[in-house]
């Protein structure tokens, strides 16, 4: 991968490579903790954080990380991070904390991070990674915080927590429920697509060479397959 | 083989160093998260005893308390002690949060979860604050949920109870069995303490009930307030009794009650919904009646297929007014349906007549078995108009 500039490591993550929006990752979270702006805005606080750390702790040890058992190692550190999360969260936002509950612990396996572990830090330096984790986690929490706004306001009829009055009658509490929230997301991924000109995905940059499954998928299944254009 | 040694050893390294990130964290954080879950106990706590400080909870094991407290706890200040009171019987399973000060009166009251969604309970708790133990009862019921409400009320007099045995102090916590057994046994020595409910087949007037001794002794007859003692030769032995001989009366009366077995053969028609039929010589009936099992919904039976029907024992005067009623046997859900079978349920039918047994308060959560109880009093009026129309 050739070397990008700062600026556009933490760019990239935050419209052109958004985890959610153009990356399709994360979903489970994204879905679940949109439907209040204040948890879809501490889940993306809560994953920066975490993104951040792990990306700085991998890069740190990408090199003495042995290839054949790098995903046991992301996962304890990942896992390690997370839970170092959750207990501050806990600490010292326990409201934050009863709200997202065991969305919490599923950062874990969020594949956002797992995938920027794989994807980036494992190949770049300390100071990249510590900027795509910022750029990632800043992407992810704008896009969980734009999706709240619209299912919470059209929704509930309030922002973070705040009501509306004059929307109060124009309830649509269907916005609330799961197939509000693929709307909605199927409505953000096409804007993105239409505000970038359809050129945000740029798919040979992270296809094969970044994608998560790159190291047991047979290279180039996805040429063959005529899955990428 | 070296390599794998390699491997597991960074793979250890790993562990160990995010475990030591996660000591520290959780040695930073585990005092604030304890800090914060007392807090909100505390917040529970404050909201019926608003002037309290902080609490601590009390250890009960030396205590001997009613069985409705779960957890006490101490104004560390010596404000009063909160109570968690759970209420049991009769559906009307409530958690109850109670603040007593230390002069004795209620600081607050409030239910915090009832086997139902909360209801009216949630906010009737605010109708004690202030009141001590002699002003609780007069506090007003929910209306249409009198069961609830004593229950709550209970509840009440138990946290009162409660901080008064925590201070040293004694009071009656004896069950309401024991109470009856001690009245019983006060009104009638001579039925040395062994008494059984009679089913009252004769209106007896103004008699809520009446216990037979079992060795033959007499009876005790329970009006009001009142336990009055009757020798079975008609001798009152309770003192300061107006009108004894009405209940010399009574006795004679029980004592002649001879019960004529009808048969139910000669009605074809009554013998799906009626078990077997008796007549009074004062021309009262003493019927056992069948109700759908597992109850009645719009109308039908909401559990044809099943054999299991309500079993219901009732005696009726000439002019259709229930004298007394008993649940005989019952198979409905345990800890629902079931609470037909106490007596704080078949005991409101005493006293009703045709025009109002319907007028009772629903077991709470299985209105469909209360339906299938009343089907089976309405079968026994109904049977009781074909036994009429068979005699003429």
């Amino acid at each position: 991968m050739k070397e990008k500039s700062s600026l556009s490591v933490f760019l990239n993550g935050i419209i052109k490579e958004n985890p959610v929006l153009v990356l399709v990752l994360g979903t489970c979270p994204t879905l679940a903790t949109t439907t209040t702006v204040n948890g879809a805005f501490g889940m993306g606080i809560a994953a920066l954080v975490v993104l951040i750390c792990s990306n700085i702790f991998i890069s740190l040890f990408r090199k003495i990380i042995p290839e054949t058992m790098r995903i046991p190692c992301y996962i304890v550190i990942i896992a390690g991070f997370v839970t170092m999360v959750k207990m501050l969260v806990q600490a010292f936002l326990p409201d934050l904390y009863a709200t997202l509950g065991v969305y919490l612990d599923l950062i874990t396996v969020n594949c956002i991070i797992l995938g920027r572990a794989e994807m980036f830090a494992s190949k770049n330096t300390v100071v990249s990674s510590a900027l795509d984790g910022i750029g990632m986690g800043i992407g992810f929490t704008l896009a969980l915080t734009v999706m709240a706004t619209v299912r919470e306001v059209l929704g509930a009829a309030s922002f973070a927590g705040i009501a509306i009055p004059f929307m109060e009658s124009f309830k649509i509490e269907f916005m609330t429920k799961a197939p509000g929230g693929l709307l909605v997301y199927g409505l953000l991924i096409a804007l993105i697509h239409v505000v970038t000109h359809g050129k945000a995905p740029v798919k040979a940059s992270f296809s094969c060479e970044g994608c998560i499954h790159s190291a047991t998928c047979v290279s180039g299944a996805c040429k063959r397959e005529g899955v990428e254009s | 083989m070296k390599n794998s040694i390699k491997n597991l050893t960074v793979f250890v390294c790993i562990c160990t160093v995010i475990t030591v990130l996660l000591a520290i964290t959780n040695s930073i954080t585990a005092p604030i998260i304890e800090k914060n879950q007392n807090a909100s106990v505390n917040a529970a706590l404050l909201e019926v005893m608003p002037e309290g400080k902080d609490f601590e909870e009390v250890d009960l094991t030396e205590y001997e308390l009613p069985a409705t407290v779960a957890e006490v706890f101490r104004e560390t200040e010596g404000q009063g002690y909160v109570a968690k009171l759970v209420t049991a019987g009769y559906g009307s399973d409530m958690v109850v949060m109670c603040g007593v000060n230390a002069d004795g009166v209620v600081t607050g009251a409030v239910c915090t979860a009832s086997n139902e969604t909360l209801g009216k309970e949630k906010t009737y708790g605010e109708g004690f604050t202030g009141k001590n133990a002699d002003e609780v009862d007069a506090v007003d019921t929910i209306a249409g949920a009198t069961k609830t409400t004593e229950a709550y009320k209970n509840a009440v007099k138990d946290a009162l109870n409660t901080a008064i045995i925590l201070g040293g102090g004694s009071v009656d916590i004896r069950t309401e069995e024991e109470i009856l057994a001690d009245n019983l046994n006060a009104a009638l020595p001579e039925g040395e303490g062994s008494f059984e409910k009679w089913f009252m087949v004769e209106q007896l007037d103004s008699v809520d009930a009446v216990y037979a001794a079992e060795n033959g002794a007499g009876y005790v007859f329970v009006t009001g307030e009142q336990f009055v003692g009757v020798k079975a030769d008609g001798t009152v032995v309770t003192d300061g009794v107006t009108a004894p001989e009405s209940f010399a009366g009574f006795v004679a009366t029980i004592q002649a009650s001879v019960l004529e077995d009808i048969d139910l053969s000669v009605y074809p028609d009554l013998e799906a919904t009626v078990v077997s039929a008796k007549k009074t010589a004062s021309g009262s009936y003493v019927l056992e009646t069948k109700g759908a099992g597992y109850g009645i919904k719009g109308g039908d039976e909401y559990h044809p297929a099943s054999n299991e029907y309500i079993r219901v024992r009732v005696s009726v005067t000439p002019d259709f007014k229930i004298i007394d009623c008993l649940t005989v046997s019952e198979a409905e859900t345990d800890g629902l349906g079931d609470a037909c079978a106490d007596e704080s349920f078949y005991g409101q039918f005493a006293g009703k007549s045709e025009a109002d047994y319907t007028e009772i308060d629903a077991i709470s959560g299985a209105t469909l078995t209360t339906n299938g109880y009343i089907q089976a009093i309405e079968r026994a009026f109904a049977a009781i108009k074909v036994l009429n129309g068979g005699a003429q």
